[in-house]
């Protein structure tokens, strides 16, 4: 499904990733953890689009060239970015985001976009099964929700938007424990054999509740060593200092 | 009154010894000045205050000449005597001490016989009256690498002797590379019925750091205005303070560019008028380049009969990305008769810039009134206590300890 | 003549010419030419008096140029004051019998005017050039009392209503444009609702410039008696051409006691094209007058189109607790200027109003908001609370806040806000994620920019503001 080869990135000339390579298939989850300032974030960027990296090397997804598509596009075709920090939007209620994210989606794939009945409907239900209060739909898209709010509102627009590559960006930093569960448990209900996540991350809690297939450390740009879930539980008791 | 200008030019002219090229440059500000004239409301900068009007109504035969051949005796009482600083004392628009005994003698240099040069702003007639008539322009520079170890007040003094004459002062100061300067300009006026006129131009270079204290506190029927310009270089940083009470009328223009990046420019000020006094405060500040700052704070209150304005002006040119500017006034009125008028603007014509201002005005919140009450103040306790916390805040954003200190003693906060 | 077409039309979808023969007075501003207008409008002689007051007045008016927005100089002797489609001389008795040119000209505007096809529950004048050339609904809205025609029908059936209001608002002397529409008026509504009556529909009156080298001077009043309500909405539109065309219009609302009129404006004149050329100058002059005790005056204006918007829809406080209100959403891009806010001028005891702002340049343009809130000593217990927000689209436009605050009453309250932003990379950049291109990404924060503006607006309108906002930015990200 994803294939990066090679990857190197720099911003202003400094050199964040280098010789990065990776590989997703369909079905599989991946975790990534590294200390602060190992490339973690930008990885994510890059994945989604965000401009002004320097780039070289290749990432296909579904043999597609990605740094041929625009974000948009990149969105169209099924990647999902869950945003360390989401943004906040003055004045756009999260609903009608919501909708107009999901129909030109929807659109772009050559699907029926839905109205607003067949929308809401979608809404609820995907609301109850995360156990979302519905009511955070009706605010301001993000402005003056809590942290965990935030985090809660990326992973019900995940399951809306039925992504095939799903990227959390360090999306358990600032939950406590009963809204990392909850978080947790969207993800896991996501899971299906198309579907793939990629866990960019520091600690190695969240892993308790989402079983990765691998786990890869990434350190000075580059992924030193990749493993099974107990790499996880090894980097948590060496620490990263004394990984090497 | 043009009569009387030509008159009192010429007899300047004739008793002083200024220099060709400065009589030819006198000449051309006193053509300018006779052209425009005091400005009037029609002008947008003097649309809340009409100067021409103020003029008429409150001083009598005004005349441009006076003379500055003999010296003044100073009245050493008004001396600030809790802080040790240098002197620059002004009588009646005349120098009569220039004392920096705290300091190393070559860090300063006072040049007292320059070149006039065109004013900046050619819409100000009120710089061609000064360029005029002006009897000595004075440069003050502080050398590179050199902090003032003690501040230095420029004392503002008219006596009895001056009647509504018209005074102009020119002061230029220059703060070389890593300088510093903190400057008191104090005005004691016991004059009656002056237009008074003062233009300092301060240049502020790299790393340098200019704070400004201005008070006018001591009640006077003298009609003022002083027009500051400040440019400022990269990672500068300039302090204005504004203490606006005392004079019948007093209009403060500060017009600050920010030339360099990272400079940055701090204005506060406080009207505390009474009787029929009517102040204003108007700034430009200037981002011209990226990466700079300024913040400004106002505040009022007003008693009687009195009207305070502030215009405020942020302006950002397009190269100036990142520029933050703010902006605050609020005023109290406390009498049916008080006006206060605020204009606060921005121009803006770069994208990545965080710019805001916002202006408030009304009287004392009656609920905290009540709430001071019912803890035992009389109405006056309480009116008084919010008053000082409403002024307070602006005095507590004077960097410098113990000139914030002397602020307090004399406004008795 | 000759009249330029302009070919590319993908940007302005109401840039289009109706080919339809029209009878016009000649070029240029004179006696002559007002007799033309007073005549052709069979005005009673004091009408005609009235505007030759103005244009004695005008002799002596400069205009003025105060202004941010600079123009070259009108020649006023080079415009035609006077322009009607032929055979609306005599309005016809039924809109079938209008030139179905006409019909299909407001169908493509998406103001259809036959019975069938009217759009529910709004009443619509539609003024075309200098003339009304039919209104809607207006038996069923005489079966309540409410008044709605051409200013000029009103001046022959209802003399009394005008005369005692006309100018009453905005006085003759007013400025220069406002005296040049009171000489020149050719056409505008006339709306009259009666003590105690809720007007059952939205009325509207749709403004469309058609002719060429012709300037329209609508005049429009509004009066809502004791204890009434009134929600009206004008919408206008003009062909594209290379010349700049001048709107002035003048508008007065009077609001009684009790009385609540909502004034609503999606403007979209023709903007000029990407260089700067052509386009309207609208030069407006609108004006609220709360007379009576708890009267309210509420005005909305989505202002997207125009080279040059200059316009200040005010309201004077003049009934004890009036309110007034003016919610602003001005929008520039390319070579676009406006000038554009408001005025409130407290003198009513317990008054208060409301401004909000939201001001957005891209391209090349320049906005400016400019307001004056005034509370006069006598209005106690006044209070004002005023937020300009502006959204800068690159560094090659400008926004400008110049607010006057005037405050002589101890007991009353201003309070004034403004912000400048801009949308930040990382808001796009989530949006993007999101699936959305980077031009619906823009309009969606756009409107949340503006929403507290956009929620003023007659549900019929909302959605089709919403759609101008983000149709005006195209072009102007990337």
């Amino acid at each position: 499904m994803l294939k990066i080869k090679n990857l190197k990135a720099d911003i202003d000339s400094k050199s964040i990733l280098n010789n990065f390579n990776l590989q997703i298939k369909p079905g599989e989850v991946h975790a990534i953890m590294g200390p602060n300032g190992s490339g973690k974030s930008t990885l994510s960027n890059i994945l989604s689009g965000k401009k002004g990296y320097d780039v070289s090397g290749e990432i296909l997804f579904e043999n597609k060239n990605l740094f041929e598509l625009e974000i948009e596009e990149r969105a169209h075709k099924g990647i999902f970015l869950a945003f360390q920090y989401p943004l906040e939007i003055p004045g756009v209620n999260t609903n009608i985001f919501l909708k107009t994210s999901l129909n030109a989606i929807r659109k772009a794939r050559g699907e029926k976009e839905l109205d607003a009945i067949e929308f809401l409907k979608l809404v609820k239900l995907k609301a109850k099964e995360l156990k979302f209060d519905e009511e955070i739909l009706n605010r301001q898209l993000n402005v003056g929700f809590s942290g965990g709010e935030k985090k809660k509102n990326e992973i019900l627009q995940m399951s809306i938007l039925n992504p095939k590559l799903s990227i959390l960006d360090e999306t358990d930093s600032g939950l406590d424990i009963d809204a990392l569960k909850i978080v947790a448990d969207g993800v896991n209900s996501l899971r299906k054999k198309d579907n793939s996540f990629l866990i960019i991350t520091h600690y190695q809690r969240l892993l308790d509740y989402i079983k990765p297939d691998y786990v890869h450390v990434l350190m000075e740009g580059k992924i030193i060593k990749s493993g099974g879930p107990e790499l996880a539980l090894e980097l948590e008791n060496k620490g990263y200092e004394n990984f090497n | 009154m043009e009569e009387q200008l030509k008159i009192d030019f010429e007899k300047l002219l004739e008793n002083s010894n200024f220099s060709k090229k400065n009589v030819e440059i006198k000449r051309k500000n006193f053509n300018d000045f006779i052209e425009k004239g005091f400005p009037n409301r029609r002008e947008e900068n003097w649309k809340f205050s009409d100067l021409n009007q103020i003029i008429s109504k409150n001083i009598k035969n005004l005349s441009f000449y006076h003379d500055l051949s003999k010296p003044n005796k100073i009245d050493q009482s008004i001396f600030i005597d809790s802080l040790e600083h240098n002197k620059l004392v002004f009588v009646n628009g005349r120098i009569e001490k220039i004392e920096f005994d705290y300091e190393e003698k070559n860090k300063i240099q006072i040049l007292d016989d320059l070149v006039l040069e065109k004013p900046n702003n050619a819409n100000n007639s009120l710089l061609f009256l000064n360029n005029a008539f002006v009897s000595k322009y004075f440069k003050l520079i502080v050398k590179k690498n050199y902090s003032l170890l003690k501040p230095l007040v420029i004392y503002n003094i008219t006596n009895k002797d001056l009647v509504s004459k018209s005074v102009n002062l020119k002061v230029d100061i220059l703060l070389e590379e890593n300088s510093s300067l903190k400057l008191i300009e104090l005005s004691n006026d016991k004059s009656t019925t002056n237009f008074i006129n003062i233009n300092y131009n301060f240049d502020v270079q790299k790393n340098s750091i200019l704070k400004n204290y201005k008070i006018d506190n001591n009640s006077n029927s003298n009609v003022k205005y002083c027009f500051n310009n400040i440019n400022q270089d990269t990672n500068s940083v300039s302090e204005i303070f504004l203490l606006s009470s005392g004079s019948e009328f007093i209009k403060n223009e500060i017009n600050c560019n920010l030339n360099g990046k990272y400079a940055s420019a701090f204005v506060n000020g406080i009207f505390n008028l009474n009787e029929t006094k009517h102040h204003e405060i108007k700034t430009n500040i200037n981002h011209i380049v990226e990466n700079t700052k300024s913040y400004q704070l106002i505040k009022g209150v007003l008693e009687d009969k009195s009207k305070a304005v502030y215009q405020g002006k942020i302006f950002v040119e397009s190269k100036a990305q990142k520029t933050d500017g703010y902006q605050l006034s609020k005023a109290i009125l406390l009498n049916d008769n008080t006006e206060f008028n605020a204009k606060p603007e921005l121009e803006i014509y770069a994208d990545d810039v965080k710019c805001s201002h916002g202006s408030a005005s009304g009287s004392l919140n009656e609920d905290s009134i009540f709430y001071l009450m019912s803890r035992g103040l009389n109405y006056q306790e309480a009116k008084k206590l919010l008053i000082n916390g409403f002024l307070l805040d602006v005095v507590e954003k004077i960097t410098d300890t113990e000139i914030k200190n002397l602020i307090k003693n004399i406004i008795n906060l | 003549m000759r009249e330029k077409q302009i070919d590319q039309l993908k940007d302005y979808k109401y840039g289009f010419t109706t080919d339809i023969e029209s009878i016009k007075a000649p070029k240029g501003l004179n006696k002559e030419v007002i007799k033309f207008i007073s005549n052709a409008k069979k005005e009673p002689k004091w009408m005609f008096d009235w505007r030759m007051k103005a244009f004695e007045r005008l002799k002596n008016l400069k205009e003025p140029n105060w202004q941010k927005p600079k123009y070259p100089k009108i020649n006023y002797q080079d415009i035609y004051y006077y322009s009607a489609p032929k055979g609306t001389g005599e309005k016809p008795k039924s809109i079938d019998e209008l030139d179905p040119k006409l019909l299909e000209t407001y169908k493509k505007l998406g103001i259809p005017l036959q019975e069938q096809q009217r759009l529910n529950g709004i009443a619509v004048d539609a003024v075309f050039d200098s003339v009304s050339v039919a209104t809607t609904f207006k038996d069923k809205l005489n079966e309540v009392g409410v008044i709605f025609c051409s200013i000029s029908e009103a001046i022959q059936k209802h003399p009394e209503l005008v005369k005692k209001y006309l100018g009453s608002v905005i006085p003759l002397t007013d400025h220069y444009f406002a005296t040049l529409n009171s000489a020149v008026f050719t056409d505008g509504s006339f709306v009259y609702i009666p003590p105690g009556v809720r007007c059952p529909m939205e009325l509207s009156t749709y403004f469309r410039i058609n002719a060429s080298q012709t300037g329209q001077f609508e005049r429009t009043l509004i009066i809502a008696d004791k204890g009434s309500y009134v929600s009206y909405l004008e919408g206008c539109t003009a062909p594209m051409r290379d010349e700049n065309q001048l709107h002035a219009a003048n508008v007065e609302l009077v609001a009684l006691d009790n009385a609540e009129i909502k004034y609503s404006t999606v403007q979209n004149w023709y903007p000029g094209d990407d260089n700067g050329k052509g386009g309207i100058y609208n030069f407006v002059t609108k004006r609220g007058l709360c007379k009576g005790i708890n009267s309210k005056i509420s005005w909305t204006q989505v202002e997207t189109g125009s080279a040059i918007t200059w316009k200040y829809p005010s309201c004077v406080l003049q009934g004890d607790n009036s309110i007034g209100e003016f919610y602003s959403i001005a929008i520039t891009n390319n070579y676009q200027k406006a000038d554009t806010g408001t005025k409130m001028i407290h003198l009513g005891k317990n008054t208060k109003s409301k401004i909000i702002s939201k001001g957005i340049s891209a391209g090349f343009s320049d906005m400016t908001y400019r307001g004056l809130v005034e509370i006069s000593s006598k209005a106690k217990n006044s209070r004002n609370y005023t937020q300009c927000d502006s959204l800068l689209m690159g560094n090659k436009c400008g926004a400008h806040t110049v607010p006057y605050i005037k405050n002589k009453n101890p007991e009353s309250n201003i309070a004034h806000e403004a912000t400048t932003s801009k949308i930040s990379e990382e808001q796009l950049h989530y949006c993007q994620q999101r699936g959305l291109n980077p031009e619906e990404a823009v309009g969606l924060i756009v409107n949340g920019f503006c929403k507290e503006v956009l929620q003023q607006l007659p549900m019929e309108f909302a959605v089709e503001a919403q759609k101008l906002v983000g149709i005006s930015l195209e072009g102007s990200v990337g």
